[in-house]
């Protein structure tokens, strides 16, 4: 594609990988085995919000084949983890969450001693009312599910001066646009394993962030970064929902105590109920042009729900924020926008951290504007588009490699080729 | 009866971390035989950012790309790379391993030169060979040059790190420099709306990606193909359904997401843009691929129906609800 003169650069070579997935040789996380390996598994909270009264799992700690039960007092280092704000326990300590937080491991023999072993655990809750939306979230009387707060994140974008624009623009749109919690659906489930090599806890895994996952097993453990390591396997994509820490703290804790390699691998159901979701997005739209075409203001307010803990929500709040207006040349904007926690599933990273969401919102938008105008929705694109030397809202200049003309140039005219 | 709509939709994508320090690194050795070893921190997750280190490595080192082995995510020997998201591997641990070959190639350049008795910024590494740009009679095969190196001492080592250019941005008012660079991308979307089911069927989708400098075309075009499709099911198909904190639906039988009987005639193009930040140019593509096909297709959907939704996704329901189809609520 490129008429730069390269030797590699642009040849579409064959993937380092395409052999030993073709041969079905690539050996991913659940294909490993190691020598008197244990297989692990979580007890998980049925409820959403709730104090823990009294746990027991004395009759799971009597079945034959049971290597031991780990609750959040067995935690030798930080029981905290968070690749952002460390607000999410390993193991639960002060109060249940989510449908999903993690109260006691264990280590057996065989998965069906794990299964039958998590089925014998007892626990007792006092439920607490729970919070699913980011109205009641936000009420003042509601109950607080971190600290002092609900309100995970606030953010506040403004330049230029928004409502004198309005008084001048000839053609004023507004809408609301919603957004799914959605889920990544990777092909793989998450998977490790875990085991002493030379007094080294090397966790094998399936990840998008083996760096961060080191500092948080190695926290988590209390033991320095450089005793822990994390060996990223083939592993089934992420889009996100492999950004956070999956098994690699619960396998690191529980070889820890054994002094045995231990493996888990989560089911569809277990990966899907507890890795992160796609943010639920309010957005609340103003936007105003002028009848030449130009785009004069932007307003938004928009919400989100990060869930029970904060995971990614503070990477995709800013990023909605800054990305809201979309590809254009507004001189006047205000943002606004609130995230919160709630008892709903955690939020966090997925393809795109909240532009896909303000995407929906800003391309609705100026969809709008074309129709208002009477104008081709690709020109009123072409006139507002981002250039070089275009100031964003943040005040940052463009200064190379600005291509979306010409991007709105060439699938226009595949467009009128193929449709 | 079946009515046909088009829609367009566009975006931005800031590459890399929003307004903090996302550095990652690379280490590289050249070896006596001019084989290769490259260690990035970058996890290749399926997206293929094992092939592009190598290629940029082969690219910055004058050598094939099969000579390049490349060891990734493994914190005992790879130095860190961060995270694989915000597309920034192919412009941040691209950057990275440019680097890191560029301090191994200081050291070739400075033997080269000496042997074939030119200055080394004259010299040119390219396709296993070492020449002078003034002489094509002055040159030298690697391995020529991985044996002058052993006859000096030398070795052919690098280390690179990369932290893209940005800003921390001002508390109140958000104002600073969140991103190095941006990939754009315009989607136009043609749908069929069935207005007695209701049913959605997207027909083709035209997706153009400034990605910079594209490292390995195959793989930009399987980006796009796949975030078109993923963007088919936030459009049209997927929605958790979660009831007092429980999630309903958290198997395949009941999320739906598109199979291949639902993928549309995709046509990727493929559009380059001088810049010097990237690696030869390169930014990133991983997100960008998904986002624009979500507001072309739902544009698609109003534009055959006359009717503007709110919600995502668009489902069959929702049509009939919004046609007056719907009988019972």
């Amino acid at each position: 594609m490129s008429d730069r003169d390269f030797s590699v650069l642009g040849q579409s070579v064959i993937r380092k990988d395409a052999l030993s997935k073709v041969l079905g040789e690539a050996k991913f996380a659940a294909d490993y085995k190691f020598e008197g390996m244990l297989y692990g598994g979580v007890f998980r909270s049925t409820v959403p919000h709730a104090l823990i009264k009294h746990f027991d799992a004395s009759k799971a700690l009597a079945l034959p084949g049971v290597a031991c039960v780990l609750t959040a007092k067995d935690i030798p280092g930080k029981n905290r983890t968070g690749i952002i704000i460390k607000d999410e326990p390993c193991l639960v300590d002060d109060k249940v969450r989510r449908v999903g937080d993690a109260i006691a491991i264990v280590a057996a023999d065989t998965p069906e001693q794990v299964n039958e072993a998590l089925d014998l655990m007892e626990v007792e809750y006092e439920l607490l009312e729970p919070i699913f939306t980011v109205e009641r979230a936000l009420e003042e009387d509601s109950p607080k599910i971190h600290g002092a707060t609900n309100v995970h994140a606030k953010k506040h974008l403004e330049c230029g001066d928004v409502d004198a624009a309005f008084a001048k623009c000839d053609v004023i749109v507004e809408h609301t646009y919603n957004t799914s919690m959605l889920t990544h659906m990777f092909i793989e489930p998450d998977a490790g394993i875990a085991r002493y090599e030379d007094k080294i806890m090397t966790v094998y895994c399936s990840t998008q962030n083996p760096h961060y996952d080191r500092a948080d097993v190695a926290g988590v453990l209390g033991l320095p970064n450089n005793q822990v390591r994390i060996v990223q396997v083939t592993t089934g994509g992420g889009f996100g929902g492999k950004l956070d820490i999956s098994v690699q703290c619960h396998i690191a804790l529980l070889s820890h105590f054994t002094g045995k390699p231990v493996k888990m691998v989560r089911s569809r159901k277990e990966s899907t109920n507890v890795s992160a979701k796609r943010h639920p997005m309010t957005m609340k739209a103003k936007t105003g042009a002028t009848k030449d075409g130009k785009i004069q203001a932007v307003e938004v307010y928009m919400t989100g729900d990060t869930g029970a803990y904060a995971s990614y929500g503070p990477a995709v709040i800013t990023r909605a924020v800054v990305h809201c207006m979309g590809p254009y040349e507004v001189p006047n904007v205000r943002v606004d926008a609130v995230f919160t926690y709630t008892n709903n599933p955690m939020a966090g990273a997925f393809r795109g951290f909240g532009v896909p969401q303000v995407a929906y919102c800003h391309e609705g938008q100026m969809n709008a504007i074309a129709k208002e105008l009477n104008m081709d929705p690709i020109e009123l694109r072409l006139l507002n588009a981002h250039k070089i030397g275009t100031t964003i809202a943040t005040g940052q200049v463009l200064e190379e490699s600005v291509g979306f003309k010409e991007t709105l140039i060439q699938a226009a005219a595949k467009a009128k080729e193929v449709m | 009866m079946k009515k046909r709509g088009k829609g367009v939709g566009s975006m931005w994508y800031g590459i890399g971390n929003t307004g903090l320090p996302n550095p990652a690194a690379a280490f590289i050795e050249v070896l006596s035989d001019t084989s290769v070893n490259l260690m990035v921190g970058c996890a290749d997750i399926g997206q293929g950012s094992t092939t592009v280190m190598a290629q940029i490595a082969a690219e910055e080192l004058g050598l094939s790309y099969e000579n390049i082995h490349v060891i990734s995510a493994d914190t005992m020997v790879t130095p860190e790379g961060g995270a694989s998201s915000a597309s920034r591997q192919t412009f941040i641990s691209g950057n990275a391993t440019k680097l890191a070959a560029r301090q191994a190639k200081a050291t070739l350049t400075e033997v080269a030169a000496g042997f074939l008795n030119v200055p080394g910024e004259e010299l040119i590494f390219r396709n296993g060979e070492i020449f002078s740009s003034n002489d094509n009679s002055k040159k030298m095969t690697y391995r020529e040059l991985m044996a002058e190196m052993k006859k000096h001492g030398r070795l052919a080592v690098g280390a690179g790190a990369y932290n893209p250019k940005t800003t921390y941005l001002h508390p109140e008012t958000m104002a600073g420099i969140p991103y190095e660079v941006y990939s754009y991308a315009t989607t136009i979307a043609e749908v069929e709306v069935d207005t007695e089911t209701g049913e959605i069927e997207v027909l083709k989708v035209v997706s153009a990606h400034d990605v910079g400098l594209s490292v390995n075309d195959t793989m930009v075009e399987g980006q796009i193909e796949g975030g078109v499709v993923m963007g088919e099911g936030f459009a049209v198909f997927e929605k958790i359904e979660c009831s007092n904190g429980v999630i309903k639906n958290p198997i395949f039988s009941k999320y739906l997401i598109p199979t291949a009987m639902d993928v549309p005639d995709i046509y990727s193009v493929v559009v380059e843009c001088e810049g010097e930040c990237g690696p030869y140019g390169a930014k990133g593509v991983g997100e960008p691929a998904l986002i624009p096909s979500i507001p072309a297709i739902a544009a698609a959907v109003e534009d055959a129906i006359g009717v503007r939704f709110c919600c995502l996704p668009i489902t069959p329901t929702d049509v009939l609800r919004e046609l007056g189809k719907l009988k019972t609520q």
